[in-house]
């Protein structure tokens, strides 16, 4: 008998609670058409709050494999596996880097994909273009877009817009021995039975039009990552009691960044110094300068867009998709560097980049 | 023999619960969530809004009043469930002691959590814990199928007029209540075969039945009550025994089978491999599965290693536990709780097995091992390292008794 090695995960990266349903759908229905397979099956959410919390980066799991079904559980009674097959990415902002628990630091999207494994990212934009924010590997692996809008559907609701399909559809062209393209098709057949036609040319649409490329060792993106040194519990102060990060600092462990989908980009040209940003942002993000502008912590910075909202100029602040940076160079930085540049940059990054946003009562937009 | 399948879906943990209060016919059921409890009630609120279920839903103002509904209303007459996790389990305290103390057979899913500060949302023992010397019946289970079949049986043995007690169904926060697997259900008509209607006989407080439950008495009645609710929980074993016989008769399999998965025959415990075992490890819930896969690999190499897996805690398994571990030379209690202060700096379990073992003619060596808390995981390599200790125990005097599993700062 073979031990570990006939276990097979799928990791599903997805953001908290938009896409929770999502995900968990997508894992369910790997599941079934596994066993259909003649393999054990069963599927995890990579338990803690974050699933529950808008927009953080949080984890599905699927594993199978060909041991019996109390032998794969005993190997998955796991927060997460070490090392994963396949990994699906349901919004491509998190190829940037996913930090789901603030214990792991920021993590490369594709941390625990074993050698020659599967990544699929849904996405609009190119291959190209993903390939430059996604972490390289030392080895090779695939790299596969579907060419969908990430499904994002509102709090708790499922928004079922055949997103499932699509990914299952392209797991099926990428790793046909997670599951092949029959057992997708008779497993949609079978159990969604509701516009099942239009399911299944989701199914066949993903398959025939996936694009995929072929990630050499090296290619991509640098990023570093060594996991944080955590404390022993001779180390650690007693009674729960945590040191505060002192004034004006933050917390080196603790950059909820990767929470966001959109940005907010600043025109200090048109900046009034009203301080409004300052005072309404809840995660403290801006930094006052010495001549009185607020520049930006991008690290810490969610994406809630409160600033945007509030702030009294026109297209003073402004967000963007976060799929249009590549790092998280303080803006105001690059400003004073060179204005000129500066402003072409940010009309370059708006452009196509903003999307139009909810107005808030009250707050004079 | 038949098939009594009716069909096979996957579910978690807590969906497992939420689905036996169904095939049982629960009549009322109090909600309030606390993670990892929640989508039992999350499930049970969407089977009552499909029409699949007929029963009050009512969401209490915190766990306190959750308890005191489904205590109340279990008096009345009705098929309760109600559940928690944690704090929450903690909270709700003065009516969870009092269900047990008035008799009522409710059923109460605890979705283990640790207790906090800080606040952690993954599994450890103390909270189901806390109430095992007052009363409450305390089942531990490590898969959904078993988390479902449990929950049937819960109803049986909990109702049945020698008990009469309220059940706690305990499973792992995360590693059970999040985690699916494929649940085999059995055609809902026969359910009634095996689970008769909830009769509380003279004990229903009704109109027509006058009597008072819980008047002010002082210290004269409570040494008596306590007496009887002993007896009570002594029956309860012969009720429990009959209760799993009953349900492989019913649906033709053991509780807690699937398809793949074969259960020993013994409601109590889960022995693995213990005939020849000179090391045996001890414990509960899904600890039992990556424990499982180690014994698998150390038989493979003729290491003689089992397991003990203990089901029902309340009332605690003494005989069985003294039959299965008097052969072992060294027995390894892995408790994913602990308990502050007690002899030898051990674990709950731990001190249970280790008192049921004082008349043993030729006791074992026993060893306490602490691990998972505040859902850190227990691996396949940490399950084979305590193998290792315990085999390393088994030919040196102990000089050791309790390892703390993977705490940052302790040899491990």
């Amino acid at each position: 008998m073979a031990h570990g090695e006939d276990v097979k995960y799928v990791e599903i990266t997805y953001r908290g609670i938009f896409q929770k349903r999502l995900a968990k759908y997508i894992a369910e229905g790997l599941v079934y058409m596994a066993r259909e397979m003649g393999r054990s099956a069963v599927s995890f959410g990579r338990y803690g709050d974050s699933p529950e919390r808008n927009g953080v980066p949080a984890k599905y799991y699927v594993a199978l494999g060909s041991l019996n079904e109390e032998e794969l559980i005993g190997y998955s009674t796991r927060v997460e596996p070490e090392t994963v097959d396949v990994i699906v990415v349901l919004d491509d902002t998190l190829l940037k880097g996913v930090e789901s628990w603030a214990w792991q630091g920021v993590q490369p999207i594709n941390l625990k994909l074993k050698e020659g494994g599967a990544m699929i990212v849904t996405s609009t934009r190119n291959l190209e273009e993903l390939v430059k924010v996604t972490p390289a590997k030392e080895f090779r692996w695939d790299m596969g877009r579907i060419n969908v809008e990430k499904s994002f559907s509102g709090l708790w609701a499922f928004k079922d817009d055949m997103t499932m399909e699509r990914v299952w559809g392209a797991i099926a062209k990428m790793r046909p021995d997670i599951v092949d393209l029959e057992h997708v098709r008779t497993y949609v057949k079978e159990h969604k039975k509701d516009r099942v036609n239009e399911r299944l040319s989701a199914v066949e649409e993903a398959y025939e039009t996936l694009v995929v490329k072929s990630m050499a060792p090296k290619e991509g993106a640098e990023f570093k990552y060594s996991p944080p040194r955590l404390l022993t519990w001779q180390e650690m102060m007693e009674g729960a009691a945590v040191p505060a990060v002192p004034r004006g600092g933050r917390n080196e462990q603790f950059k909820r960044g990767t929470t966001k989908t959109e940005r907010p980009t600043v025109d200090f040209d048109t900046c009034i110094k009203c301080k409004l940003c300052w005072v309404y942002c809840p995660d403290e993000c801006f930094d006052e300068t010495k001549d009185g502008y607020y520049d930006i912590a991008y690290d810490y910075c969610v994406g809630c867009g409160i600033c945007a909202d509030v702030c009294p100029v026109k297209n003073c602040i402004v967000m963007v998709n976060e799929g249009r940076f590549k790092d998280y160079r303080r803006p105001y930085e690059m400003w004073k560097e060179d204005k000129v540049a500066y402003k072409s940059w940010l009309k370059q990054v708006r452009e196509g980049g903003v999307k139009e946003r909810v107005v808030v009562p009250g707050l004079g937009r | 023999m038949t098939e009594l399948v009716q069909k096979e879906i996957l579910l978690n943990g807590t969906q497992a619960v939420a689905y036996a209060a169904m095939y049982a016919d629960v009549d009322v059921t109090a909600a309030y969530p606390i993670r990892p409890y929640t989508e039992v009630m999350d499930t049970i609120s969407k089977l009552i809004a499909d029409g699949q279920l007929d029963a009050e839903f009512i969401v209490a103002e915190g766990e306190h009043g959750q308890f005191e509904i489904v205590k109340h209303a279990s008096l009345t007459g009705a098929r309760t469930l109600v559940g928690t996790s944690g704090v929450g389990w903690l909270y709700g305290m003065e009516a969870i002691v009092v269900t047990a103390t008035d008799r009522a057979p409710v059923v109460a899913v605890i979705g283990n959590r640790a207790l906090d500060d800080p606040g952690a949302y993954g599994v450890e023992h103390n909270d189901a814990l806390m109430v095992r010397d007052v009363g409450w019946l305390l089942v531990w289970v490590d898969t959904a199928q078993e988390a479902f079949d449990t929950a049937l049986i819960a109803y049986r043995v909990g109702e049945d007029s020698r008990v009469l007690m309220p059940v706690g169904v305990s499973m792992d926060g995360g590693f059970l209540t999040h985690s699916e697997q494929i649940v085999r259900l059995p055609p809902r008509e026969l359910v009634k075969d095996f689970l008769p209607a909830y009769n509380r006989g003279k004990y229903l407080v009704h109109p027509d039945n006058p009597i008072s439950v819980a008047p002010q008495v002082n210290e004269d009645w409570v040494s008596e009550i306590r007496r009887q609710h002993d007896e009570g929980m002594e029956r309860a074993r012969t009720v429990i025994s009959e209760a799993y016989e009953s349900f492989k008769k019913v649906f033709g399999r053991y509780p807690g089978t699937t398809r793949d998965i074969k259960m020993f025959e013994n409601p109590f415990v889960e022995p693995y491999m213990t005939d020849d075992a000179e090391v045996i490890l001890v414990g509960m819930g899904t600890v039992s599965k990556p424990i499982k896969v180690a014994i698998n690999k150390m038989r493979e190499q003729g290491i003689k290693v089992g397991m003990l897996r203990i089901r029902w805690f309340r009332p605690f398994p003494t005989q069985e536990v003294m039959k299965y571990l008097s052969g072992a030379k060294v027995v390894c209690v892995v408790d994913r709780d602990y308990s502050l202060g007690s002899p030898f700096r051990g674990g709950v379990v731990y001190h249970e097995v280790r008192s049921s073992l004082y008349d043993l003619d030729e006791r074992p060596k026993i060893l306490s091992f602490i691990g998972g808390l505040g859902g850190r995981e227990i691996t396949v390599q940490d399950a084979e390292k305590v193998i290792k200790i315990g085999l390393e125990a088994r030919d040196t005097p102990i000089t050791r008794h309790t390892y703390w599993i993977n705490v940052r700062g302790d040899p491990w």
